[in-house]
């Protein structure tokens, strides 16, 4: 398979077997190189051309990037897989895409991505895209390449993207920036009500689910956060919260119905925060190239550093310098 | 090496059990050495179908696949697996194997295309060097 990416837009366009490996290794170029994100909208454009009234102007996005987070063994994994499956039921003709996050090794770099094997059995279903991803080091839950596989997910046409992170403390809410709405999972016996009050994790929901209804101290802890909410000083926005089971598949479709309905309300916002996440993220790219180019300068000319500690140079002369080889080097190239 | 620093990217293996039994041991700890290895492991599960298999393997785009079988139907499950690599245009995926496999059968799974078999007691720095041997 090729890796060049306007070979693979065009290719994951297509249909049968041939396009979804071209949207693998699409995704696989996003993950290993995350500051390439910008070239997909070269791609598509060099794709488009000749084919304006078949596709849109801009890469297609999802009705819904949904988060789920929340902490190790709340049930994650295993509501996502309930949710693909009601999507797939009341939404027969449309796409779902699934992006996994687990946390990758701080000693080898490795990692175990295991959320598929709750979701095994959307397979072999054409209508489930899932790509299971590694934090690679990456703290907040994410990891740097999230957002391109996200647009590719978008790129072959799924209606719904369910974003779930690793399994997260009190204080990684990343994917508030990549997410429509988040859903923070709970489960009973996590802690009482004075984890209700604390600040990070507990703000970030757009809609609470508590997960494992069926076991001691459910409605408790249904209780406490509702009690909890209703301190909120701004209440402006209503946060539901809906009890399910997601190992029985209990309530999972009032989940749906609630998130659909969530969807229908607020979907007019979102044009205009997808469109500030898009500034937002190629801008990073940019500042990312830039950073990789002056890294290399800086590595090829270990002396700038050491003049720097000898105290003959200064920080922003070394800067200087760096920027003025980094512009001659590009334009030998 | 299993690492390219030059990109930050790494090898995504799929560990994945075909057929029927249950017993998944072995898969985990194939699954553990090679995260320790510094290896993206993407695990299955027990009891899938052949197409189970590929199918993820192609959504994830590994570079591996790791067959691991206790049941004996090893000649007929591999042989699907690589059957339905090349009906999808996958065939470059590597893939090997392992379990409790009879030694006279290797042969014929190698002739078949599967790149490696590990058996039981295998030391893990065999298989991490044949691995990455495979990807040289």
């Amino acid at each position: 398979m090729t890796n060049d990416l306007i070979q693979l837009v065009d290719i994951a366009l297509k249909d049968g077997p041939i396009s979804v490996r071209a949207a693998g290794r699409l995704m696989s170029l996003m993950e290993d190189q995350p500051w390439r994100l910008p070239e997909l909208f070269h791609a598509w454009a060099a794709v488009r051309q000749g084919r304006e009234d078949e596709l849109s102007e801009q890469i297609p996005m999802p009705r819904l990037f949904l988060g789920i987070t929340g902490a190790p063994g709340s049930g994650k994994s295993t509501m996502t897989d309930a949710l693909v499956g009601e999507y797939r039921e009341k939404h027969p003709d449309k796409k779902v895409g699934v992006i996994a996050v687990d946390p990758s090794s701080p000693f080898t770099g490795g990692s175990v991505l295991g959320d598929r094997v709750r979701m095994m059995r959307h397979a072999t279903d054409s209508n489930v895209f899932i790509r299971s991803l590694s934090a690679r080091g990456h703290l907040g839950g994410l990891t740097l390449g999230v957002k391109g596989v996200a647009r590719v997910m978008g790129l072959i046409g799924c209606d719904v993207v369910i974003i779930e992170t690793v399994g997260v403390g009190q204080s990684e809410v990343e994917v508030t920036q990549v997410a429509d709405l988040v859903t923070v999972v709970l489960a009973p016996g996590q802690g009482d009500s004075i984890q209700m009050l604390k600040a990070g994790l507990m703000e970030i929901a757009d809609l609470y689910v508590i997960n494992k209804m069926d076991r001691e101290g459910s409605a408790q802890l249904h209780t406490q956060l509702l009690s909890s909410l209703n301190l909120s000083f701004d209440k402006k926005e209503v946060t539901d919260v809906q009890l399910v089971s997601a190992t029985d598949k209990t309530n999972i479709d009032q989940l749906v119905d609630l998130l659909d309905k969530r969807t229908s309300e607020q979907s007019s916002d979102w044009p205009a925060l997808r469109e500030k996440r898009m500034y937002a993220d190629v801008s990073e790219s940019v500042l990312d190239q830039a950073r990789m180019l002056l890294a290399g300068e800086l590595r090829t000319n270990p002396d700038l550093t050491k003049q720097i500690i000898e105290g003959t140079v200064t920080v922003h002369d070394v800067a200087q310098v760096l920027l003025e080889k980094a512009c001659d080097s590009t334009q030998e190239v | 090496m299993s690492d390219s620093t030059a990109t930050g990217a790494k090898v995504r293996v799929l560990i994945g059990k075909p057929g029927l039994d249950g017993h998944d041991r072995g898969a985990k700890y194939v699954a553990h050495i090679l995260r320790d290895a510094g290896f993206e492991v993407i695990y299955t599960g027990i009891r899938r179908t052949p197409e189970q298999i590929v199918d993820a393997a192609i959504q994830e785009d590994v570079k591996m696949i790791g067959l691991s079988l206790l049941s004996g139907a090893h000649n007929t499950l591999f042989k699907r697996v690589l059957d339905l690599l090349k009906e999808k245009g996958a065939e470059d995926i590597i893939v090997f194997g392992g379990g409790t496999i009879p030694p006279d059968d290797v042969p014929g799974l190698e002739a078949m295309g599967i790149k490696a078999v590990f058996g039981p007691g295998t030391p893990a720095k065999e298989i991490v060097d044949t691995l990455n041997s495979c990807l040289a």
